[in-house]
């Protein structure tokens, strides 16, 4: 099947109709995600029940697909009498998963930092709270810059699914249109371009992150 | 000088013990060092002189003893009333009392992502509250005492070893310690970058400063210390000034562990 | 309650199908993925340079996206491919580009000086992979492979949006006939998180037994 060109051009204002949804619906969440990851980093580090809670959170959403939580959300708000639409479900679902992702990096970020820059800042007298404020965190902070930039890209795209609930961003338009078009191929191509786009944007973004904050090691 | 400092000890170790699960890594180890002094600790690996070093600014625990710097407690109080007979401090005492020993690490341990100057100054603008231009100050007077003016704005990765270790003794000098503790400062070191950190530690031998020097460099314990201790299995075996430890070793793990030196190296 | 009772036998259905597209998934994400790696690490410049960009623009792009291209455009040409092949195929070639990353960084983090050594003994490329670094690589990439395939199957869960008789279709199903969508669903969650979890315990072990830091 030869691909058409005009075909092509014409599906990307259409499709570009919903990129205003996907990239609030992308900022929104990344935002969001990033601020919970650190409530449950503050949990883990807070005691070892509130330690406990936390991890069992970020494992059950680590290991649940971000559909059946977003369907979980959706079609079970709607039977309880408090719909919510589809946005915010999803919304809600990306931020709940994502969070315990980025939690995990901020950890994993913390714990990549030396012991023995905690004992060079103890020995010198600081508090063990002030040693990790003034010494272990900004360097935690250059380290994560990458692994946040990955969290980034991969909620960008899982931004996608919620098109499965009825929210009107781009890939719910390519296949509103590919219901009524023969032209499927070259709008999904479209689309996929334009995620590639946006994901680019976002990863040169965080390149430059990166080289302002000297990323170290 | 007054009488206190003849008859009250910089460092003074009483007693401690430790353990690390079963294994006793420290046995009932007592000791002191007066001021002024410069006391090497030399053994074999696991013998306890790096854990006995790091209990003494308190980065280890001890389940036994107490220690005392320039006379007050750091880690545990003795007490009449506690179970011990000691209780432990407060975590902002325990600061307290870190700064009042300097202790510089085998792997220097400086802030990677901090200038030497900011390495240098963050202890006194954080810490000792001094203002920016005054830290400043003393940290410009350090570097030029270390040998290293020019390298203020430098970031640590770019100094070789030997310069970052330097610039880890002005850091800890900066916060005018009654004591340093050196912990096989150059054992990490290329061979030719050794000297100029031993060069530093001897002017403060000679300019007085009371320290517990754990090495492997053993011509230099030789040299420039007033008493050696060894230390082996937890316990110190002998302590003694440097001519009796390495020309009239007494302890028979003592001389076998400088037969291990004497083969091939000049003592 | 006896919703519960009466559901599993269905999720189970629903689950084999789950785990028979992750197994052919994986199967071919790992074959495709030590074929970039390779192609990533000893190429010249042009092929080395496609597959990159290739990798690339896989990364960037949602899997449900993919997804749909398969779908639709398998609608519209007529050909009978079964989804669940169709979209085990695109699955796996979908993380054929995260696989391809896992043993790239296998291989590179072997030492230099491993290389080294084994052509100092005279031994050849392919030798040198074959009797030496294998094993060496095979340690390293065990925790970040089992991780892809928990990723795997997770992706699994998309098919039920093109019709897929896999887990997460099947609770849907069971969710529009019996309006319980939190206790279905969370029972769909349930057997998700005790087959990757289980999987992800396996990693963080084999990561323990690693031992050794560079």
């Amino acid at each position: 099947m030869p691909f058409e060109i005009p075909l092509f051009i014409r599906s990307v204002p259409i499709l570009l109709e919903g990129l205003t949804i996907t990239l609030i619906l992308s900022i929104l969440a990344i935002l969001l995600s990033a601020f919970w990851g650190v409530i449950l980093l503050l949990s883990m580090r807070a005691g070892k029940f509130s330690n406990a809670f936390a991890r069992v959170y970020i494992e059950i959403m680590r290991n649940t697909p971000i559909i059946v939580i977003m369907f979980f959300m959706f079609f079970g708000s709607g039977v309880i009498g408090f719909p919510l639409s589809g946005f915010i479900a999803g919304l809600l679902s990306l931020v709940l998963q994502n969070g315990a992702y980025v939690a995990e990096i901020y950890r994993a970020g913390i714990q990549g930092v030396s012991n023995r820059q905690t004992e060079a800042g103890l020995a010198l007298g600081f508090m063990p709270k002030r040693t990790f404020l003034l010494i272990i965190l900004p360097q935690a902070i250059r380290k994560v810059i990458a692994p946040l930039g990955t969290q980034g890209v991969m909620i960008i795209k899982d931004t996608a699914i919620v098109a499965t609930i009825s929210v009107a961003e781009m890939t719910f338009q390519a296949r509103l249109l590919a219901d009524r078009t023969a032209a499927v191929f070259e709008i999904f191509t479209a689309l996929a371009i334009i995620y590639i786009v946006l994901t680019s944007i976002f990863n040169l973004g965080i390149r430059v992150i990166e080289r302002k904050y000297g990323y170290k090691n | 000088m007054s009488i206190k400092s003849d008859l009250v000890p910089e460092i003074e170790i009483n007693n401690i013990s430790k353990w690390f699960g079963d294994t006793k890594v420290l046995d009932c180890v007592s000791l002191s060092v007066t001021k002024g002094e410069a006391l090497a600790v030399i053994g074999p690996s696991g013998s306890g002189k790096t854990t006995l070093l790091r209990c003494i600014n308190f980065l280890e625990d001890f389940q036994e003893g107490t220690i005392k710097i320039n006379g007050e407690y750091i880690g545990y109080k003795h007490t009449t009333t506690e179970k011990n007979y000691r209780k432990r401090q407060h975590e902002r005492d325990i600061a307290l009392m870190r700064t009042k020993v300097g202790m510089v690490f085998q792997s220097f341990n400086l802030f990677p992502h901090m200038t030497v100057l900011k390495n240098i100054t963050l202890g006194l603008t954080k810490i000792l509250k001094q203002s920016v231009s005054e830290a400043n100050e003393t940290a410009h007077q350090l570097l030029n005492r270390v040998g290293l003016a020019g390298k203020a704005n430098m970031l640590p990765a770019s100094l070789s070893g030997g310069q970052q270790q330097r610039v880890a003794v002005a850091r800890a000098l900066a916060m005018k310690p009654k004591a340093m503790l050196f912990d096989e400062v150059t054992s990490a070191l290329d061979p030719e970058l050794v000297a100029e950190v031993l060069d530093v530690i001897r002017e403060l031998i000679a300019e007085g400063m009371t320290m517990i020097i754990v090495t492997h460099e053993m011509s230099f314990a030789r040299a420039f210390s007033h008493r050696v201790a060894f230390m082996a299995e937890g316990k110190v075996l002998e302590l003694d000034v440097p001519e009796k430890i390495f020309e009239n070793p007494q302890n028979p793990r003592l001389i076998s562990f400088l037969e291990r030196f004497h083969k091939g190296y000049q003592i | 309650m006896e919703l519960i009772i009466n559901s599993i036998p269905l999720l189970f259905k629903g689950l084999q199908n789950t785990i028979i597209m992750s197994l052919v998934a994986t199967l071919l994400a790992t074959v495709l993925g030590i074929l970039f790696a390779f192609i990533q690490i000893f190429s010249h410049f042009f092929i080395k340079a496609v597959v990159e960009v290739l990798l690339y623009l896989i990364r960037g792009v949602p899997l449900l996206v993919l997804l749909f291209m398969m779908y639709y455009s398998l609608l519209y040409s007529g050909l009978q491919v079964d989804p669940l092949i169709g979209g085990s195929v695109v699955i796996g070639v979908y993380f054929a580009a995260f696989m391809s990353e896992v043993f790239r960084g296998g291989i590179l983090s072997i030492a230099k000086g491993q290389w080294e050594a084994g052509y100092a003994l005279g031994l050849r490329t392919h030798q040198v992979v074959g009797s030496i670094l294998i094993y060496q690589a095979l340690r390293i990439i065990g925790a970040p492979f089992i991780n892809t395939v928990i990723m795997i199957i997770k992706g699994t869960s998309l098919v039920a949006i093109i019709g897929v008789t896999e887990l997460t279709f099947v609770g849907r199903q069971i969710v529009e006939r019996t309006l319980e969508p939190f206790l279905i669903f969370s029972l769909v969650a349930l057997i998700y998180i005790v087959m990757c979890y289980s999987l992800s315990l396996l990693a963080q072990h084999l990561e323990r037994k690693i031992g050794y830091v560079n």
